[in-house]
């Protein structure tokens, strides 16, 4: 359970997106930044340095994010650093689409694979999940090189590991 | 004792010789032998025939004087009263004295037999006390290198099981840090040859995963959800 900042935070994005109209574009935009911020330990460690300026922190995100990005993305992302929450952005971006996605009546399944899926690919998935655990989800792709091939999929605390990287650490396992 | 000795000398000495006549018995045979010899001079062997006759006639005569044991009447009156003076002086001054020299005498004598056996009672007490001591101490000092035995013995037997324990603790860790030592070793080169094995296998699987290999490991992901059921 996060807390309840974050789930603040993540009420007041919600909020915002809805209210701009443009709540999946939002949504989809914000993961994105979201695992890219993860995966870049520089854009990291300059969002979240409060030596730095706030102007040239926000500067830098209105450059990234420039013609990638609704002005609502944008502009609620530049909230977050500019409260010093940059380093709670990921968890907050989890909640928001947690939060996105329970107003539809849907859970969030994240699915971690070396490539993307295709549309047919994450259509076949969707209904797999719900044909599993019947839950209604929506998938959200993060690409992570590290699965190697396969897919491992986070459904709240249910995890569903299928990827080459766990057989290879079942190898390594029983080799000890 | 003494009083009775000088009323016998006094007796002796008063008494004086046994004749009637006043003369011994020697001179009175030597007067016969004289007489006999000038009345038969020259007939000797007749005459000492006469003589012995003669002899025994006269010395009957001498054997028939006054009795020498009964002295006579002045000696016995003079004597008499001597050992009377005597013993009148011996039995009102002698006689106490002695009888009070005597009686200290005893006195002393049993005093100092009481001095000894009050003495003798002392040191059979004293001896007594000693030999209780002495029988106390040899107790005390039995019991005492008893209790030292005691003790050493345990003492002894407490180091002994202390150093096998210790021995055997110390071998026992030895022995386990062997089995560690060789356990760790075993799994730091099963871990090295894994890693190495695994890192090899890594490379191979990501060269050989290309988009056809990774679409049909997805698909396969999805088949397995599928039929994975909860």
């Amino acid at each position: 359970m996060a807390d309840s900042p974050i789930v603040g935070y993540a009420e007041a994005l919600f909020s915002v997106a809805e209210a701009e109209g443009n709540l999946s574009a939002v949504e989809d935009e914000l993961f994105g930044f979201a695992q890219t911020f993860q995966a870049n330990e520089e854009l990291r460690s300059t969002l979240a340095d409060a030596s730095v300026p706030v102007a040239r922190r926000l500067q830098l995100i209105e450059d990234l994010l420039d013609g990638k990005a609704s002005a609502t993305t944008a502009s609620l992302i530049s909230m977050v650093v500019s409260a010093g929450r940059a380093n709670d952005l990921p968890s907050i971006v989890d909640a928001f689409v947690d939060r996105s996605a329970g107003s539809r009546n849907k859970a969030v399944a994240t699915v971690r694979s070396a490539i993307d899926l295709t549309g047919e690919q994450r259509q076949r998935l969707t209904e797999a999940i719900k044909t599993s655990t019947g839950k209604e989800v929506e998938v959200k792709v993060v690409i992570d090189p590290s699965v190697l091939g396969g897919a491992i999929t986070e459904i709240g605390d249910d995890i569903i590991d299928g990827s080459v990287r766990r057989r290879l650490n079942q190898l390594r396992e029983s080799f000890r | 004792m003494v009083a009775s000795l000088v009323s016998l000398m006094s007796i002796v000495a008063f008494a004086g010789p046994a004749s009637a006549s006043g003369e011994s018995i020697g001179a009175c045979v030597a007067e016969r032998f004289e007489e006999a010899e000038m009345l038969h001079d020259g007939h000797y062997h007749d005459w000492l025939e006469d003589v012995r006759n003669t002899v025994d006639d006269e010395l009957e005569g001498c054997l028939d004087a006054p009795s020498p044991i009964l002295p006579e009447l002045t000696e016995i009156i003079w004597g008499g009263a001597a050992f009377l003076i005597l013993l009148v002086i011996m039995v009102k001054k002698g006689f106490p004295a002695v009888k009070g020299a005597m009686d200290a005498r005893s006195e002393k004598i049993r005093a100092d037999l009481d001095a000894a056996e009050q003495a003798k009672t002392d040191a059979q007490t004293v001896q007594s006390d000693y030999e209780a001591q002495l029988a106390d101490a040899k107790t005390e000092s039995a019991r005492i290198i008893e209790e030292a035995r005691v003790t050493a013995d345990q003492l002894r037997t407490d180091l002994s099981a202390q150093a096998e324990a210790s021995i055997a603790e110390m071998r026992e860790k030895a022995a386990a840090d062997v089995e560690a030592q060789k356990a760790q070793a075993i799994a730091d080169l099963r871990a090295e040859v894994s890693g190495i094995a695994l890192g090899a296998a890594e490379r191979v699987v990501q060269s050989s995963l290309d988009a056809d290999a990774q679409a049909r490991l997805i698909d396969a992901y999805i088949d397995e959800v599928t039929g994975s059921n909860g």
